[in-house]
């Protein structure tokens, strides 16, 4: 049984210029502690399908329609506001991309993780405060106590994913969803603050959606990855099985454009040319067209089937780049 | 920080003492003679030489000048000229009673601006919002003085429901706190008028960036309870500039309100400055004109200090 | 090769075209420049439309309401509200254009040159006009005119007083920011003087928040100059003037609302279609302000 199952998932928005369709018929199951990878281009959609989930797409401007969407036995789509807020932080939490601005300036770092835990798990406020020590000693800020009164400008950025991180376990939920958490961060902290949150997902058995447009760091955590464009999943596989066989042409350009540490030292990054889909209006083709290396005519007839390629690996791509048999 | 606070301290002395040149100059400089006002036309020069004397009057500019800010500087603001009665001690019975004056109107101010402000933000584009917009544009389009007119004929007069003289009378004083509250109600809303339509604009224009910050996605991510979410993340800092705003404001309520004071005979320094002016009792333009000014002074002084203590980011 | 000659058009012309474009998209403001146009040419065109000489006692005729005789009631003197609310706006309209100029003449320059050279002839010139701005601008204004004398000439230079330095620091603020600009150390190393740099770049920058500014003043001066005549500092009787008529009605305002009720509404009409006009002057000239054409389309699917 999926911890998270979404089917369908379909995010709109009504702007001046029409009805931008910012995530199109999204499918996925997440499992109990599975790391899911989400990864695309910036207004890809990965962004919008998590705030989606986490029913925090402002509605209106936004509209958020599926067949369905079910979390831990919960039917996302049916909660009222007042039940989305009791999940929200406590059995499903988010965390942002950049801790600068993610966090109030204005409140102790204390004052921000003591008011989740009194919001959700009742704590009075001396245990609550216990509890933040606890918590910040686990994601490694040193001399916790002291920093409880600290300010978030008073931290380094990886200090302050860190909090943000404190802050969105400290309920210990089911489902983290980590939005771009270390594209705002130098890579060695980048590199500290993958490692923290995988030891801590795994102690747990916290299932976590990554969402990344590096490869590199998605490589290293997640067990799985959605490969998404212009609002759908086009390519889904197990992390090793990507990168061996990439079977989408997006996935192909990605990573073409991935610079690697063990290639050779003077390989030409290839770029995928082009311009961002049109998400108002899209033609009934596939998606990435336009700007696809490795189309074939049946690609400018109609719009791609997922083929099934085994192993728990799709991709909805007429290029037969990996063949292979069942 | 005190650092800071010592070096505007110490500009203070030096503003002043500009602005002091400057009433000394225009009054000076003008004409009229404030001795054959009191006096009238019929007295003997020996009576006029005399007061002049007394006052001062017959040095040169510069020295009465010197004289008169070595007087300051020791606390002595002079004699009124017009009336029997020392700067000081006139400043001690009109003060207090501008101070209430706009002490009521900001407390208007404050109780109409922030749920305004704040509801407009919340609901923007609804009837609350085209309230609020429509409420700020007439406070900034009516002069106070012809918002007291109005209310006067709608509550005093059509109703007669409020008071519009009284203001720190012993009568009032007398009847209890609400006798007392009574006639300050009119001339407040008339003079704080002004004031809550700037602060509401402000606030509703802060609280509506505020709240398309990215920490606000994370107060809501948390599942925190909308009141919450809303007093302590978005509220808390849209009150650092309004609160400065409000201080600013405050600082210069006591100069506007001379109109007020004129329509509803309030004794105050407004009042006393508009008698002073008429009948040339300099040492009265002066010392009200420089209290006024420091007053002014010490509210901004404080208002920066405020913006320092309230946001945690400012460290001087 | 010779390098093509530039386009003789100068260089404000696209930019003053596009915001005048942009101008008539707001609402508000046309009404405000119409009202406004509506209201100068009543009271500069009052000799010849005001139905009764305003100063003209009537005492038959006292505290009578508004009918087809009189449009807006007669005061405690018979005298005719409406001819007496045009004369009035000859006054508080030209008081508010000349304020404006004044204060144009006087506080420009002088933010431009403190916010330019910077260093000791910015530090001496803000001093000063700190001190200014510590002074409660009614209380100048009432000390200036009150010892001067209630002429109009004063009533105008102690509001200009009272209003340049609030434009020099405005400008100081603009000019200042402008300077850093890239675009004028980018000028300087082409090679233009301080006077093409302050006309070419600074000055158009400057010029909107500016022109948003002056706006500001003339409805702060039209109601300063009514504060004045309220005190009794302003125009003296027999003269219309809004402010003083309004003081006047004083005593009348339960027996002829009308008294008080005229002058405050014109007083109020100007004000609104003032800060309309600047609302959209500020849109207009602020490129970020600009709005695109709006098409909503429903969803097709």
């Amino acid at each position: 049984m999926a911890l998270l199952a979404i089917r369908n998932l379909r995010t709109r928005f009504a702007t001046d210029r029409g009805t931008v369709r910012a995530v199109d018929g999204v499918s996925f199951d997440l499992a109990e502690g599975e790391v899911l990878g989400l990864v695309g281009e910036s207004g890809s959609g990965k962004s919008v399908t998590a705030l989606s989930v986490m029913r925090l797409v402002p509605e209106p401007p936004g509209q958020v329609t599926a067949d369905s969407m079910s979390f831990d036995g919960i039917d996302l789509l049916r909660l009222s506001e007042a039940q989305a807020r009791e999940v929200r932080g406590a059995s499903m939490a988010m965390v942002f991309q950049d801790p600068m601005r993610s966090l109030n300036p204005v409140l102790s770092i204390g004052r921000q993780l003591v008011e989740v835990l009194q919001r959700h798990q009742k704590l009075d406020r001396p245990a609550a405060r216990r509890r933040a020590i606890e918590l910040l000693e686990m994601v490694g800020i040193p001399l916790a106590e002291k920093r409880l009164a600290a300010y978030p400008h008073q931290f380094s950025g990886g200090m302050r994913q860190r909090v943000m991180i404190a802050i969105a376990l400290s309920c210990n939920p089911r489902l983290l969803i980590a939005d771009e958490a270390t594209t705002a961060l130098d890579v060695t902290i980048q590199a500290q603050i993958v490692d923290l949150v995988k030891r801590l997902t795994r102690e747990r058995g916290t299932s976590v959606i990554w969402i990344s447009h590096d490869l590199g760091v998605v490589a290293n955590l997640c067990d799985r990855v959605n490969v998404m464009y212009a609002g759908r999943i086009v390519e889904s596989a197990p992390i090793r099985d990507l990168f061996h066989r990439p079977s989408h042409g997006y996935t192909l350009g990605l990573l073409g454009s991935t610079p690697r540490i063990d290639g050779p030292a003077l390989r030409r990054l290839s770029p995928i040319e082009g311009l961002p889909p049109n998400l108002i209006d899209p033609l009934p083709l596939c998606p990435f067209l336009p700007r696809c290396r490795v189309s074939v005519a049946a690609c400018r007839e109609r719009a791609p089937e997922r083929r099934d390629l085994g192993r728990e690996h799709w991709a909805s791509c007429f290029a037969e780049l990996n063949q292979r048999t069942p | 920080m005190w650092r800071y606070l010592g070096r505007r301290l110490i500009q203070v002395p030096l503003v002043l003492i500009v602005v002091s040149l400057m009433t000394f100059l225009i009054t000076r400089a003008t004409p009229g003679d404030p001795v054959q006002i009191m006096l009238g036309m019929q007295t003997s020069k020996e009576a006029a030489d005399a007061m002049r004397a007394e006052f001062n009057l017959d040095r040169s500019l510069p020295e009465q000048y010197v004289l008169w800010i070595g007087k300051v500087v020791t606390g002595d603001l002079g004699r009124s000229i017009r009336l029997n009665d020392t700067v000081t001690s006139l400043l001690a019975e009109r003060f207090p009673v501008s101070l209430q004056l706009a002490l009521a109107a900001m407390l208007f101010a404050l109780a109409v601006s922030i749920p305004l402000g704040v509801l407009a933000a919340l609901r923007r584009n609804t009837w609350i919002d085209y309230l609020c917009t429509g409420y700020t544009v007439l406070g900034f389009a009516v002069p106070n003085f012809a918002l007291a007119l109005i209310l006067i004929y709608v509550f005093s007069i059509r109703l007669d429901w409020l008071p519009i003289t009284g203001i720190g009378s012993s009568e009032a004083a007398a009847g209890g706190w609400w006798t007392y509250i009574k006639p300050f109600i009119v001339p407040a809303v008339a003079l704080g008028t002004l004031q809550t339509a700037m602060l509401t604009r402000l606030l509703r224009s802060s609280m509506i960036d505020i709240l398309s910050q990215d920490y606000m996605r994370t107060a809501r991510a948390k599942g925190l309870m909308p009141a919450t979410v809303v007093i302590v993340h978005a509220l808390k800092n849209a009150m650092i500039p309004f609160v400065t705003m409000a201080t600013v404001q405050f600082g210069y309520m006591i100069g506007i309100q001379v109109t007020i004071e004129y329509i509803f005979a309030v004794p105050g320094m407004g009042s006393a400055i508009l008698n002073a002016v008429v009948t040339r009792d300099f040492p009265v333009i002066q010392g009200f004109t420089l209290v006024i000014a420091a007053f002014f002074l010490f509210a901004n002084i404080t208002a920066d200090m405020l913006y320092a203590l309230l946001d945690p980011r400012i460290r001087y | 090769m010779a390098l093509a000659q530039p386009p003789a058009t100068p260089r404000f012309a696209g930019s003053i075209r596009l915001a005048a474009r942009q101008f008539p998209r707001h609402r508000a403001a046309m009404v405000g420049l119409v009202c406004l146009v509506l209201i100068c040419l009543a009271a500069a065109l009052a000799p010849l439309i005001a139905p009764y000489d305003p100063v003209q006692i009537k005492l038959s005729a006292k505290l009578k309401p508004p009918s087809f005789e009189h449009l807006l009631g007669t005061d405690h003197f018979g005298r005719d509200v409406f001819s007496r609310l045009l004369y009035g706006g000859r006054t508080s309209l030209s008081v508010g254009l000349l304020v404006v100029a004044f204060a144009f003449v006087l506080g420009v320059p002088l933010g431009l040159a403190s916010g330019y050279f910077g260093g000791r002839t910015d530090n001496l010139l803000m001093r000063l006009v700190d001190a200014f701005l510590t002074f409660p601008p009614l209380l100048l204004a009432v000390a200036l005119v009150g010892l001067l004398g209630p002429d109009i000439q004063n009533v105008m230079l102690a509001l200009g007083l009272v209003q340049a330095p609030v434009l020099a620091r405005m400008v100081r603020g603009s000019t200042l920011a402008v300077r850093e600009e890239v675009y004028v150390t980018a000028a300087r190393a082409l090679g233009a003087g301080p006077g093409r740099i302050v006309i070419s770049h600074l000055l158009r920058n400057v010029v909107s928040p500016i022109i948003v500014q002056l706006t500001v003043v003339f409805a702060a001066a039209v109601v300063a100059e009514a504060s004045l005549s309220f005190l009794g500092f302003g125009t003296q009787p027999p003269q219309p003037s809004w402010g003083r008529d309004m003081s006047e009605a004083r005593r009348f305002l339960g027996d002829a609302p009308w008294m008080f009720l005229a002058p405050t509404g014109a007083i109020m009409l100007c004000v609104l279609s003032i800060n309309f006009l600047g609302d959209g002057l500020r849109d207009a000239l602020d490129p970020r302000a600009w709005r695109t054409r709006r098409a909503v389309e429903p969803d097709k699917r």
